[in-house]
């Protein structure tokens, strides 16, 4: 074998053309032609070529090269599953080069090769092939270890494969939902002869075809077959029920026929993922034909025979000039007569049925000769091969079939009895007996489909409490479905002489052979250990010959030795289809557009956007410290309550008391889990006799409300409450400082005063002119302030009455940063930040919340015995002794040891007292007020640090109550 | 995609709801062990087969269904709306 | 069934696995032997490790090399590595957040880094660093807080910036204005991706030398217990006699120890994954997103391996569904815009044993010698050398040694759970 292969390359763009005269079923277009490029050299194609069938018409006959030995590779099948045309178009990679139309203006070029298809460096490869068995990674490369890396660099780079960009090309995607009664996966003659009689059965239907044109086999058979074909085709477009999808796939069957559709047919949409509810589904994949494994055949020239007839009939290309045909089939036999009316010479036929067939296939970079099992030598450039076929059952698997294999017509066949009511096939996947058998039933299984279908929609609508006329027609038989039996074919799959079972892996036959001799002895095991069948085509040309090589190595029978499963997707969906266009919505408060224009920036919480400062936090803290600033707290989440048994409610999910909550009087609560872990804070004011309003966590607010709403409906189903969540049917805004009371009284008609409206208390007016607030008189900055919750709509309003009312006492708008900030200040933990998914109450420091005498709460066990066990860590406030230095959040606390004992969980400069101020979850044994701790900042550098009171700025709370 | 037989909806797709896991009865606080209440919080059947859990209609109509579900299959048996007597349990599937 | 190896011998010598002898089969030709025998059912045991994946069998392969106990059975229904030890992404790291986490992991990557010289079998450990992205603050504390726990154990980790990020992974949309802005990332430079077959055929080749017996296609249907303790499994091959049995059966692990009558704070939830046809090489490490639930790295085939969290319910259906792959390919692209051409080739589901506070349950259980090696949930493939070495201890003394006892089975009946919670989500 030679280092540089003489092969055929670019250079043969210039050989005569293999184009033919017009055949009765060709696809293409010969009034225009199209410019492309392969390779950068100038091509043209016809409407309708696809770029491999453009190409062998210039004669081009190598398209890639192999992924382990870097070989040459032409058509073998010459159509999507085709591994030996991958190729990249532009930016975009693996394209399947037999199936893709051509574009105008398309740079094509072939994958894997360097530094050209002709001149391949790494096909040094092929020298070393035999060192490269099966399993060989893992046999080498393991001493000496510090080398590994440099080999694995190596390895990357012999990836055979497309490349992409770092940039986003243009491709537009999207998704669609379907609810049609049945689907067809397969648009050849049983899909069409199906959909039509489902849709004359009233069903509505949607057939799926692969490539682009209905009709299958037929498309490229003969007179009668065309003549069939132009029947159904009518058939179909008669059928107004029917909905046909071109260069479309049904890639997967999920739960209750959730059925995935990549649909390419559409103007101006790369590619769309259609998911659709069938309510039955029709597989009619038709057949696969399965390559024959012999010494050489990858060389190009080495086809099947539905490739030959493929190129003829649908291209008009002529796919050689002198032929030898292995065949064992009728299809075969047709591809005879095929390449001898396209004046192909065939210098033999050899009948499989007679035991006659091909060992070996002879050339470099091309076929040259074929070695019969007679010991004939004959020259050829062309080997067509008919030897059997294989069913493409991955729907039907992914429907909880599992194939039975039949050695009468060697080949795995769907077992009906396993198929789920929504699901049935049709066609060559069941039996191929003939085009008029099969569409008879098919037509049969589209009946008895759509009959299906018709039961289950009466199913789903009674399922509905109130149903409309859910009885069953009274002529609602099961159609009787003809039988369809799969015609007998010999079994052929390997000629025994080595050669390549997975194209697009490079595994050959002896591989398996080697791998089941090691002791990988199970087809799975083989699979993963030679990689065989994971490649781009899955399988489907693949699988059985792979059973079959290592049903013959185990001494098995291909029963015994069963088959791999077929995992969705059936056919390579793009990421965008899957994606569809982007939709990651996000939540906006009705001041955003105020908070823009003020510059604030902006932060992602959760689902919010909200202003995390509008340029300098600490100036906003010391505004409210010293004067009045207003925040946006519109996320804050808010739960209305109403009926006689709230009080009950309340007692059950906080760990505090609240039967004695008066009329117009706020309260904090704390809510635990069952195991004691915090999970929610927030006030509750009681508006009215029977009338409540909860405020939780922002980001706990959809939480705590099916959190309440479980409670209510499975727990206490007797108790009256009713919640209704009313986050956003309010905008919230918090007006805190010493002269927040001067400045909302300017807008509101409440009485502010302090004996009137005390601290913790909740009252209801106009604000701005705008009745129905709701004013809380809470203090989590520390300050005096109110909390105003205004009908979302009139947030806006409310805020910029605010600001133009507050000028003359420097009213300062403050974001989240300050607001953090202050309530560090003043000790308030933030849940999910200085609690975490294990942190119980009394590490919490809520002690004097946490209620163990009442009867019942949610956690209260867990917190009995935490306060029994008394050894949980404490959330303590932290000092560095040096106050200019602030341990970063997640700093470690470290016990005398060099151990972790804790860590901070918030830490910030304090503008109100000039230094570094903190929160800290501390071990039980440090957390005493004034223990030296030692904290390990992130550089490296231990610190000393002092524990204290959680509440650094007004420990007496008169701040808050003025 | 599972379809889910909500008493209340009719058949909808398994993603309007949220999985809130088995339901079984909670212990009385009064009286429970630390035993017994661990094993409600954390202990599960998790059988391979039926199993009755709870499941939230979090996009339709805000239900919490009891459901009998063959985690083998995926297959619904039925669904009840939790606050009915056959659904017959007294704590949230989720408490922990 | 018949010993194909019949010439060798318990405790034989590897037939080595080099550059060389490679080369002189090559050249020579002739055959490899078995990387492991098939041997008959024996009707008793010293120990039944339950489960063929990578924890059973480091478990037999260590219990057989250090401890001397050579008459080791492990058994498996289906094919060795057919549940997640042949399912999982093959993500290594052990940037944990629980100190006890990390120093778990820790090991686990050492013993990693040297299993293929220790194995004679290249499981292809590829040190390509992990980074975990932040996209909000609250996971840039988290990322903080593992850092610190991570430097405080030892353990490389550190949170770096999107520039560095950038420069690490140029396909990554750094820019601020999206709708999941990079703010950061924890970066761990010693966690990249390994062959997952490779280690479980490794172990087995490893285990099979040392004598253990591989048993695959034997379910077990029973396990027999007499006075509070275990006296043998039936097995659809028959019943074995053994005074010690491992539960190492990840997802279905509940229904094992059931058989026992120990009850589990297990739940069983598929996992999914998924793999894209082949590019040329573009991304070196790994990369990881909680808050967008996806992880994903390029193997040395050039294909991009995703996965999520769990499904969103308990289920054993390894179906998979549309709306994984839906939901991670939005992911995908939200953070690498680029790769919208890219194809989604293949899909596939594992059965993960999720316990309360995302920490496994490794040792004793009530019934004497009955052990369990469960509780993986989405982590047991990071950690099967080291568990294999652990429980193999643990079988041999019938003590867990200590860098095991934080996860003990009673921790649930006491309320002491492991910390790891915090971090959780994903965490690959």
């Amino acid at each position: 074998m030679s280092l540089l292969p003489t092969t055929r390359g670019p250079r043969e763009a210039a050989a005569p053309s293999a184009r033919l005269g017009p055949q009765p079923g060709e696809v293409i277009d010969r009034r225009r032609s199209i410019p492309f490029t392969w390779n950068g050299e100038p091509h043209t194609a016809h409407p309708g070529d696809t770029i491999t069938s453009a190409l062998a018409a210039a004669g081009v006959r190598v398209f890639a090269r192999s992924y382990k030995y870097h070989r040459p590779r032409g058509l073998l099948t010459a159509d999507y599953l085709d591994p030996g045309a991958f190729l990249q178009v532009g930016d975009e990679p693996n394209v399947r080069g037999a199936h893709r139309l051509v574009e105008a203006g398309m740079a094509v070029s072939s994958q894997n090769t360097w530094p050209s298809l002709r001149y391949d460096l790494k096909a040094v490869n092929q020298l070393a092939g035999r060192f490269l068995a099966t399993g060989f990674y893992y046999k080498t490369f393991i001493k000496p270890e510090p080398l590994w890396p440099l080999y694995e660099k190596v390895l990357r780079r012999f990836v055979h494969a497309g490349a992409i960009t770092p940039e986003r090309g243009a491709a537009v995607y999207d998704h669609r939902h379907a609810h049609p009664d049945v689907v067809v996966a397969g648009g050849g003659p049983a899909g069409m002869a199906a959909a039509v009689a489902a849709a004359r059965a009233g069903a509505s239907v949607m057939l799926v075809e692969e490539n682009h044109q209905l009709g299958g086999h037929l498309r490229w058979g003969d007179a009668a077959d065309l003549t069939a074909l132009a029947e159904l085709r009518a058939r179909v477009a008669a059928e107004p029920g029917i909905e046909v999808l071109l260069d479309s796939v049904v890639t997967g069957r999920y739960d209750d026929n959730w059925v995935g559709i990549a649909q390419r047919d559409l103007p101006g949409v790369t590619e769309r993922l259609i998911k659709a509810r069938a309510k039955t589904l029709i597989v009619a994949p038709g057949l696969i034909e399965r390559p024959y494994v012999f010494a050489g055949n990858d060389l190009p020239g080495v086809m099947l025979s539905t490739a030959v007839r493929r190129l003829i009939n649908l291209y008009a290309v002529r796919p050689g000039r002198r032929a030898v045909v292995m065949s064992a089939n009728p299809e075969g036999d047709l591809a005879v007569a095929d390449l001898e009316r396209a004046g192909v010479e065939v210098a033999a036929v050899l009948d499989a049925r007679d035991r006659k067939g091909v060992v070996r296939a002879h050339g470099r970079g091309g076929l040259r000769a074929v070695e019969t099992n007679e010991g004939r030598r004959i020259e050829a450039d062309l080997l067509v091969t008919a030897t059997g076929w294989t069913a493409p059952t991955s729907l039907l698997n992914q429907s909880g079939d599992r194939p039975i294999y039949d050695p009468r017509s060697a080949r795995f066949v769907p077992d009906p009895a396993r198929m789920p009511e929504n699901v049935l096939a049709a066609g060559e996947v069941v039996g191929d007996a003939g085009v008029e058998a099969i569409v008879e039933h098919a037509e049969a299984v589209g009946r008895e489909a759509a009959r299906r279908a018709g039961r289950i929609a009466r199913a789903w609508r009674a399922a509905t409490p109130a149903p409309a006329d859910t009885t069953d027609p009274s002529d609602d038989d099961p159609v009787t479905i003809p039988s369809l039996a799969p015609q007998p074919h010999p079994e052929l799959f390997a000629a025994g002489t080595g050669g390549f079972v997975d194209f697009c892996e490079d595994v050959s036959a002896k591989d398996i052979t080697t791998a089941v001799a090691e002791g990988y002895d199970s087809v799975e095991l083989v699979k993963r250990y030679t990689t065989v069948t994971m490649g781009p085509t899955q399988g489907k040309l693949e699988t059985v010959n792979a059973v079959a090589l290592v049903a013959a190595a185990t001494g098995r029978s291909i029963a015994e030795t069963g088959t791999t499963t077929w995992r969705p997707v059936y056919s390579p969906v793009t990421l965008g289809a899957l994606a569809g266009r982007p939709h990651e919505p996000v939540r906006y408060s009705p001041m955003q557009s105020w908070h823009e224009r003020h510059g604030a920036t902006p932060l992602v919480a959760g689902q919010w956007i909200r202003p995390e400062h509008y340029g300098d936090p600490a100036a906003e803290v010391r505004a409210v410290r010293t004067g009045v600033g207003i925040i946006d707290v519109t996320p804050i989440g808010k739960l209305d309550l109403q009926g006689p048994d709230v009080p009950q409610l309340l007692n059950l999910l906080y760990v505090n008391k609240w039967s004695k909550l008066g009329i117009g009087r706020v309260r904090y609560g704390v809510m635990c889990a069952e195991d004691g872990v915090v999970m929610d804070d927030g006030v509750t004011g009681r508006l009215g006799e029977d009338h409540y309003l909860m405020s939780t966590t922002s980001s706990g607010a959809a939480t705590v409300w099916e959190w309440v709403e479980n409670w209510l409906q499975t727990a206490h189903p007797d108790w009256r409450v009713h919640v209704t969540p009313v986050t956003t049917a309010y905008a919230s805004i918090n007006v805190a400082g010493p002269r927040s009371r001067e400045l909302l009284a300017r807008l509101t008609d409440v009485d502010l005063s302090a004996d009137a409206f005390g601290y913790m208390n909740v009252r209801t007016g106009a604000v701005a002119g705008v009745p129905d607030c709701v004013l809380w008189r809470i203090g989590f900055t520390g300050e005096l302030s109110y909390e105003i919750h205004v009908p979302a709509s009139y947030g806006l309003h409310v805020w910029e009455r605010l600001m133009a009312h507050g000028a003359d006492l420097g009213v300062q708008p403050f974001g989240v940063e300050a607001q953090r900030i202050l309530r560090l200040e003043k000790g308030h933990f933030i849940v999910g930040q200085d609690t975490d998914g294990l942190t119980q109450g009394f590490t919490a420091g809520i002690d004097g919340l946490i209620k163990l005498d009442k009867a019942d709460f949610v956690g209260l066990p867990e917190l009995a015995w935490q306060r029994e066990r008394d050894e949980h860590p404490h959330l303590v406030g932290l000092r560095p002794v040096d106050g200019s230095v602030v341990p970063p959040e997640a700093s470690q606390i470290l016990d005398r040891s060099g151990g972790i004992a804790g860590r901070v969980t918030s830490s910030r400069m304090s503008p109100t007292l000039g230094r570094a101020i903190g929160l800290a979850q501390i071990d039980r044994e440090l957390a005493a007020v004034g223990t030296r701790v030692t904290v390990r900042l992130p550089d490296g550098r231990d610190i000393t640090a002092e524990v204290t009171d959680t509440v650094h700025v007004d420990p007496e709370g008169e701040r808050q109550r003025v | 995609m599972m379809l889910l037989p909500c008493p209340w909806c009719g058949p909808r797709n398994s993603t309007e709801f949220r999985y809130v896991g088995e339901a079984g009865p909670r212990p009385d606080p009064a009286t429970v062990t630390p035993e017994q209440w661990r094993r409600y919080l954390y202990v599960h059947a998790n059988p391979c087969g039926p199993v009755r859990e709870t499941w939230y209609h979090r996009a339709g109509c805000r239900r919490y269904l009891s459901v009998e579900r063959d985690t083998a299959t995926n297959d619904v048996r039925s669904a009840v709306d939790t606050a009915s007597a056959a659904a017959a349990s007294s704590a949230p599937g989720d408490a922990r | 069934m018949t010993n194909n190896g019949s010439s060798r011998t318990n405790g034989h010598r590897l037939s080595g696995y080099s550059a060389w002898s490679l080369l002189r089969h090559g050249a020579v030709g002739g055959t490899w032997p078995r990387a492991w025998r098939e041997h008959d059912l024996e009707s008793s045991y010293d120990a039944v490790i339950i489960g063929g994946g990578v924890h059973g069998l480091a478990t037999a392969y260590y219990l057989a090399r250090d401890h001397g106990m050579r008459k080791v059975a492990v058994l498996d229904k289906a094919y060795i590595g057919s549940g997640g030890s042949g399912r999982n992404t093959a993500i290594l790291r052990s940037n944990y957040l629980t100190p006890e986490g990390v120093r778990f992991y820790d090991r686990s990557v050492k013993l990693y880094e040297h299993l293929a010289a220790d194995l004679n079998y290249n499981v292809m450990f590829s040190q390509r660093g992990h980074l975990t992205l932040a996209h909000n603050d609250a996971s840039l504390r988290t990322m903080h807080w593992r850092t610190e726990v991570n430097k405080l154990q030892g353990v490389d980790s550190e949170v770096i910036g999107p520039d560095r990020i950038k420069d690490l992974v140029p396909y990554l949309d750094t820019s601020p204005d999206t709708r999941y802005p990079i703010l950061g990332a924890l970066y761990h430079p010693p966690g990249g991706i390994v062959r997952h077959d490779a280690v479980v055929w490794g172990y087995a080749r490893g285990a099979d030398a040392h004598g253990v017996h591989i048993h695959q296609q034997t379910e077990v249907t029973g396990i027999d217990v007499s006075h509070g303790r275990v006296t043998g499994v039936q097995t659809s091959r028959g019943p074995i006699s053994t005074p010690v049995v491992l539960n190492a059966t990840a997802g279905w692990a509940t229904l094992i120890s059931d058989m026992a009558g120990v009850s589990m704070p297990v739940q069983t939830f598929p996992l999914q994954a998924a793999v894209t046809e082949p590019v040329r090489p573009f991304l070196d490490t790994v990369v990881v997103s909680g808050t967008l639930h996806v992880y994903v790295s390029q193997t040395d085939r050039g294909e991009l391996v995703f996965g999520a969290s769990v499904d969103p319910f308990a289920s054993y259906s390894m179906r998979g569904s549309l709306e994984f792959t839906e939901g991670i390919a939005g992911h995908v692209l939200e953070l690498m815009p680029a790769l919208h051409r890219m194809k989604l080739l293949r899909q596939w589901a594992g059965l993960c044993d999720m316990t309360p506070d995302y920490s496994p349950i490794m040792g004793p259980t009530p019934v004497e010698g009955f052990y369990v090696d469960v509780g993986w949930g989405t982590y047991g493939f990071k950690a099967g050398p080291v568990s294999g070495e652990a429980m193999a201890a643990t079988l041999a003394t019938g003590k867990p040694p200590e860098i095991i006892t934080a996860f003990g089975l009673d921790r649930f009946a006491d309320g002491r759970l492991v910390g790891e919670k915090g971090a959780a989500a994903v965490g690959h």
